[in-house]
This record gives structure tokens, C-alpha cells and sequence, in this order.
């Protein structure tokens, strides 16, 4: 156990408010340069229009934030929010919590979600969400204590850098010899040296007897978290039970969360088998279906994925119960036991891999040409404990490895590393320099964007080719999938609030495979019910898994099997249940709508938000070079010809690039046409009055916001 | 005799994925089926062979990420 020496810097005392309906009616502010906590009530109108979760977590930052608040500039805040459903232990995938922060890398608002029992024991500790604001010097942890009702502000040194260990430290020094009622935020020296760090959320594993966490990875927040000298957020809560929550009606609560447990114990085991195996199924299902990223998103299948898939997978993992929160059947986070890193700090010493998942083993492996789970599992173990965001940092090396391999960067400017595809050597060094910001990784680890700015001024790369391959939007790096063959799923990346990630809208298969959405207008219409949706879970911090990833065996019966409609329907149940709000389907997407067009709205308070903003890099549209047309000649030809009415006789390969480039830059242009109008936006991309009007959230200051940029 | 769906279903020997489904006579289109534990796309459906006591799992999956 590490010896560290705890100075208290301030201890706040208060009376902890009774939960009422899934809310605590109260948030908690803390600024660390000051050592001031304060108290803030969570009004009526506030869960009216934001609901909770993310959407307190954005109104909150509004408030907090300028238009030219910068990531490092004290004012920004790291908000953290649950929602009135988060911490119900009956009801499947109710325990997320989301994050929300100016972020480093798209110098917007960036939203975060993550598993582990900080979202529901901060709510049960007697707060709805947690402002973290100001900069301090020292090493400070901040513990909100549920139990003994005290905000204790320490600075705590000689605690040691791994993200897991310091989160094992503070487990078992806070806990009074009950570890499971701990849960830490921590991110780590990967995130203190770059802008792509990722914070880690934990929750105790009774069976195992250790503490495991989740990721909140996207935009760099965890390096906002170091920036602002935070080694570690704990909370303190004890038990918890169908009650804790104080739901409107338990009855009801109890009898639509046990059809839906049942249901995922039933299904389950017949579908995707994600108790077992967790998201590793997508891998060969995304490369059958030439959708996994390899080689910089290049190409979407090789032949060595299978390597890396659910049937190896299901073999490394430890087995047993999963779930990041209590009593959810889908249990999915698995990990692996005893693994022993081959490199770094840990090299020879056995330690236990929160991981991987999916996005992990794509980015992480085949997107960078290596398919051997194994490094997967280290670049994992890694990222996580160095606190990095394993998306940004696979997309990252993929980018690297093509620039590298391209001769638009060289051994001069790596540092002498060999960066070819499949180099597991530089790509696990590369990681460790990340950590130490050092080396060539102090570059790498700023994100893509600015690595493209860094490439072309410095080592003369052409710009227009690194905007053509560098794999990112808005300065968010892209998650891992490929977007070439279905439009909507480029909509899906590239009008997504905060940058390319897939948590708001996934339609590969509806789109490429079923063809449910063949037009503009479909695709709009798709592109504004699934982003609604699934902000939703983000408001009531609940996981999106359980919705459609177990699915009823009569849904594909349905009018609109994606939708996945007796599910929308519980969840309605759900959210009547526990507040006594009787709502319905089309209720939650109107919650929705209105949280999701304020934060188009504070994009634009931020300087971004237009429809400039929502441009894609075209490795994700179409083939960007010669090699990558002529590996799936036959499709494109195909598709000029037929789709697009060109006579291809005589035309080289460079001039069909070329020709297809221009048709399908076209199309994009025109799903945004589409989407704007189905949302009630302006050909600009912002929402308009009316809008705003209908939505309820024609506040003074949205209105200033959008008459500076001429909308009235 | 494979299971599909649970109950008994004659096997047949080189029958693959796509025949069984024609033989269902199910019109949905899936884009994932599982034979035991391993997982065959659509577009392998016409070239996996099912073998004899397999247990078939019809996904319906619609999402991914």
C-alpha cells in the first residue's frame, strides 16, 4: 500500500436532502481554487427543460462559461450529472453517469458517458450533479461524503500515478473496510501530458475483490480533470436498494424493470451474448460486413480480424458477473485477469485489464493493422491507467501510421520509430511517450487536429491530404466505424453535437443493409429520432445497451424494428414510475430535443455550431486514393454507373476518384440540407426562434446567442 | 436434427444458413444468425454448412454501435 500524507484543505458540512422521485433537488458546486463549496437547489423549471444528466450538466456549464472561455482557463468546469433514473438497481443499465467540459481537443462543449457507481452514490449522497471549477496547485482529491454528509477538499501527495492504483488506494482509505461503498474519479499522467485524456470511474467488484472502472474517453476531459491539479473525485455512499431512489410509484417500477430483466436473461443468451462476451461480438459482424476500420479506416475487413474476435475473446475474459451497476443483466464489462504487460511500468507484473471492448480492439488494433488481442489488451491496460482515451489514441496512430507510410512524416520526425502498419512496438511506445510527454508522443497525444497543423507547418505534409485522411471532425477524433457505403451513418458522425462519435446515432445497417431510409427525407427523419433517443439515456443517466442491443423476438415483426418500440415503451413506464411525470414514447424525444438543440446553441455560444462545423474529413465519404477505389472497384464502378449515370469508358482509376468524390461530396451537402430542415434549423445548421420556442428553451440568453448570429 | 428457435428442426447433410432460412420461410432479414456459439454474417449465409445437432440462433439484431 503507497504511503501518501493527506492535508486538509477545507471540510464543508451539510444536512443531506431526502431523495424525492429520483431527484435530490440540489447540486453541488466546487471551486478548488478557493476551497469554496457551495450548495445550489435544482428547481422545477430546471427538470422541465433539462430533465437531469446531461442536461443539468449543460445548463450548468452555460452558466458557468463564456464564449471565449478556454479548456484551461479556471472557469471552465468538469460537470458530472447521473439523472432521475441513474442509481435504480432493478431496472437494466441504470447506473451511467455523464460528464460535460469545454473540451481541449474541439474547444466546444463535449459530453461524456460512463458506467461505475459515481453517478448514482453523488445523487444518493444528496446532489443531481457536480460542478468541479477552478485550478489548484497541488495534487487535491475532492470526497463527497454521503454517509458522515461532509465535502472534505485534501491535497493528498506521494499517491502513486497508475489511474488504477490510485484508485485502489483511495478505495480502501475512504472505505472504513467497506470498499464497495467507494466509487473514484481519477485520470492519470497520460491525460496531464496530452489533450486526449479520458477520466476513470470505479466501482468495487465484491466476487473479485478488487476495484474495476469504466471510461469517460471522449474529448479530452480527463485532461481538464489533471489541468486542473484533480488526482481523484471520490464519493461515499452506502447501501442500495429499489428504494433509494424514491420512486413515484415502486410497484410500477418494479413490474416494468422485472419484465425487462427477464427479458435480457432470456434473450440474451440466444442473441449477442453480451454477458459473456461483452461488445467483442461486433468485431467480426463489422468485418463481414466490411465495416471495421483497418488501416486508417482505408478498408473495412481483413482477413486476421477473426484474431481478435468474440470466440478469442470469450476465452481471455474472466468470467463471471459484469455489470458496471448494480443488478443490470447485461453485464457486459468484462476484463481480463492476470495479464501481463510485455512493456512499460508494468512490464512482468500481473494486473487485471478493464477491457476491451469494441471500439478498443478496432482502434486499438485493426485499425492500425495489428490484429493480435493480446496487445490490445496492453494498449488497453495502458490507456486506461495512464488515464487516455483509447479511441482518440487509436485514431490517432492509425493517422500516424498512414502519414508514416505515406512519406508525409519520416524517422526524423518520429524520433527514429518505425511507424509502418502493424508495428505493435511503436504503437505501445507511442503510448508510454503519451504518458511521460515525451518524445514524438508529446505531438501525437494534442489529437489529430492539431497534429495536422503541426505536419504541415513543420515537416511540410500537403494539407489537403492530411484533411483528406486525418480522421477527425470538429477536432474529435472519429470512433470506429467505417461510413463510406451508408450516408446516414455519415450524418450519423458528422452532425453529431460534439464530434464523430456513435453514441447518437448509429444506422449502418438500416441504412447499407435493410435500406430502410432510401431517401433524403427518411435519412433526415432517421437522423432526428435516433440522435433524440438516445440523448435521452443521457439525461436520465441510463445505458443505451439494453435498448437495442437485446432485442424482443417478435420486433423484427414490427412497423419499425430499429426503433425497437416495445422498449421505448417500458422506458416511458420507467420514467413515469420514478418520477410521477406520466409521459409517453413521444414525450421522451421532446425532453430530448430540447436538451439536444441547447446544446447545438451553446456550440454556437462557443464559436462553432454552423454548418462549416459539421464537415467530414472524405476518407470517411469515399475512397480518398487509387489503391483504396481499386480494392472495391467493382462497387464503385458499379455505383457511378448505376447510381449516378456516368460513363466510366475510358476513364482512368484517378478520374473516377475524382468523379465519385464530387457525387458523393454532393450527397453529403444535401443530407444536410435535409437534416437542418427536418430539426428546425436554418440552412446555417442553427435552430431557429420557433424552434427554440416550441422546445421551451427561448431563454434571454439562447435568444442573444442566436440573434449575434442574425437569427431573430 | 438441428434446434432452431428453440424446437426441433430435420437436418439435412450441406445445409446451409440461407437454405434453412429459406425452409423457414421467414421473411426478415437477418443480418446475423449463430450456430452454437459462432457467429455467421449474411454474407456468409449461402456458404456455412450447418452441422448435424447444432443449436441455430435467429439475431435480430438491428443496432451496432
Amino acid at each position: 500500500m503507497a504511503n501518501f500524507e493527506t492535508k486538509e484543505i477545507k471540510t464543508f458540512d451539510y444536512e443531506r436532502p431526502s431523495i424525492e422521485k429520483g431527484y435530490a433537488n440540489q447540486s453541488l458546486h466546487v471551486n478548488i481554487s478557493d476551497s469554496e463549496i457551495s450548495i445550489k437547489p435544482v428547481t422545477e423549471k430546471m427538470k422541465e427543460v433539462f430533465t437531469g444528466g446531461k442536461g443539468f450538466d449543460l445548463w450548468l456549464l452555460w452558466n458557468a462559461v463564456k464564449g471565449n472561455t478556454k479548456w484551461n482557463d479556471p472557469e471552465n468546469e468538469i460537470c458530472v450529472a447521473g439523472g432521475p433514473l441513474c442509481g435504480t438497481p432493478v431496472y437494466p443499465g441504470s447506473g451511467k453517469s455523464i460528464v460535460t467540459s469545454i473540451s481541449p481537443t474541439t474547444g466546444s462543449v463535449m459530453d461524456s458517458n460512463v458506467g461505475g457507481h459515481f453517478g448514482p452514490f453523488l445523487k444518493f449522497s444528496g446532489f443531481d450533479a457536480l460542478e468541479v471549477q477552478g485550478k489548484a496547485s497541488g495534487d487535491v482529491v475532492i470526497l463527497i461524503d454521503g454517509i458522515d454528509q461532509k465535502i472534505r477538499i485534501m491535497e493528498m501527495s506521494g499517491l502513486p500515478d497508475g489511474a488504477h492504483e490510485v484508485s485502489a488506494v483511495l478505495t480502501e482509505h475512504f472505505g472504513q473496510g467497506k470498499p464497495r461503498n467507494i466509487s473514484v474519479i481519477t485520470a492519470g499522467p497520460g491525460a496531464k501530458h496530452t489533450l486526449i485524456g479520458c477520466l476513470n470511474f470505479s466501482w468495487y467488484d465484491l466476487k473479485r475483490k478488487r476495484v474495476r472502472y469504466k471510461q469517460a474517453g471522449r474529448g479530452g476531459i480527463g485532461s481538464v480533470f489533471a489541468d486542473k491539479g484533480i488526482k481523484a473525485i471520490g464519493v461515499r455512499w452506502d447501501s442500495v436498494n429499489v428504494d433509494t431512489n424514491k420512486p413515484a410509484d415502486k410497484a410500477a417500477l418494479k413490474a416494468v424493470a422485472k419484465n425487462y430483466s427477464r427479458e435480457i436473461v432470456e434473450l440474451d443468451p440466444k442473441q449477442n451474448e453480451m454477458s459473456r462476451v461483452g461488445t467483442t461480438h461486433l468485431v467480426t459482424i463489422m468485418n463481414d460486413y466490411d465495416l471495421l476500420p483497418t488501416h486508417n479506416y482505408r478498408y473495412g475487413q481483413h482477413k486476421e480480424a477473426p484474431n481478435m474476435g468474440q470466440e478469442v475473446y470469450r476465452r481471455i475474459f474472466d468470467p463471471g458477473f459484469d455489470g458496471c451497476w448494480m443488478g443490470c443483466t447485461v453485464a457486459c464489462s468484462h476484463g481480463i485477469k492476470d495479464f501481463v504487460p510485455l512493456t512499460g511500468p508494468y512490464k512482468g507484473k500481473k494486473v487485471f485489464v478493464d477491457g476491451p471492448e469494441y471500439e478498443t480492439i478496432a482502434g486499438c488494433g485493426s485499425n492500425l493493422g495489428i490484429f493480435d488481442p493480446f496487445t490490445v489488451a496492453e494498449m488497453n491496460f495502458y490507456c486506461d491507467t495512464y488515464g487516455l482515451d483509447t479511441i482518440s489514441v487509436g485514431t490517432a496512430i492509425a493517422f500516424v501510421m498512414e502519414c508514416f507510410e505515406t512519406g508525409l512524416i519520416n524517422h526524423t520526425h518520429t524520433g527514429g520509430m518505425d511507424f509502418s502498419f502493424g508495428n505493435k512496438v511503436s504503437a505501445l511506445e507511442l503510448v508510454h511517450q503519451m504518458a511521460k510527454g515525451e518524445g514524438f508522443g508529446k505531438i501525437v497525444g494534442q489529437g489529430i487536429r492539431k497534429m495536422k497543423a503541426i505536419f504541415e507547418k513543420d515537416y511540410g505534409a500537403d494539407p489537403r491530404v492530411l484533411q483528406d485522411i486525418g480522421m477527425e471532425a470538429k477536432g474529435l477524433e472519429f470512433s470506429e466505424y467505417m461510413t463510406k457505403e451508408s450516408l446516414a451513418q455519415q450524418g450519423g458522425y458528422g452532425l453529431a453535437l460534439k464530434g464523430p462519435q456513435h453514441d447518437e446515432a448509429w444506422l449502418i445497417f438500416l441504412d447499407m443493409v435493410h435500406n430502410f431510409m432510401p431517401s433524403f427525407a427518411q435519412k433526415a427523419e432517421a437522423l432526428h429520432w435516433f440522435p433524440s433517443f438516445r440523448t435521452w439515456f443521457g439525461l436520465c443517466g441510463l445505458c443505451k445497451l439494453p435498448w437495442n442491443d437485446i432485442v424482443p423476438e417478435d420486433n423484427k415483426d414490427t412497423a419499425e424494428p430499429a426503433k425497437v418500440m416495445k422498449h421505448v415503451e417500458w422506458y416511458a413506464q420507467y420514467f413515469s414510475a420514478v418520477t410521477g411525470r406520466q409521459v409517453s414514447p413521444d414525450d421522451l424525444i421532446l425532453m430530448s430535443e430540447a436538451v439536444y438543440n441547447f446544446q447545438r446553441i451553446f456550440n454556437l455560444k462557443m464559436g462553432f455550431g454552423r454548418r462549416e462545423h459539421d464537415d467530414i474529413p472524405y476518407r470517411a465519404v469515399g475512397p480518398v486514393t487509387v489503391v483504396e477505389y481499386e480494392s472495391r472497384q467493382d462497387r464503385y464502378d458499379t455505383q457511378l454507373v448505376e447510381q449516378h449515370k456516368v460513363d466510366i469508358k475510358d476513364k482512368s482509376t484517378d478520374e473516377k476518384v475524382a468523379l465519385l468524390r464530387e457525387r458523393r461530396e454532393g450527397m453529403y451537402e444535401k443530407l444536410k440540407d435535409a437534416v437542418y430542415e427536418r430539426r428546425g434549423w436554418t440552412s446555417d445548421g442553427i435552430p431557429t426562434v420557433e424552434t427554440v420556442k416550441r422546445l421551451g428553451i427561448d431563454f434571454p440568453e439562447v435568444l442573444d446567442v442566436l440573434k449575434s448570429h442574425g437569427i431573430e | 436434427m438441428i434446434k432452431v428457435k428453440g424446437k426441433e428442426f430435420p437436418w439435412r447433410e450441406g445445409m446451409t444458413v440461407a437454405d434453412l432460412l429459406k425452409d423457414l420461410d421467414d421473411s426478415y432479414t437477418y443480418v446475423l444468425v449463430r450456430i452454437n456459439h459462432k457467429q455467421v454474417s449474411k454474407p456468409d449465409f449461402d456458404k456455412t454448412v450447418i452441422p448435424d445437432n447444432s443449436e441455430v440462433f435467429l439475431v435480430p439484431m438491428v443496432a451496432g454501435g
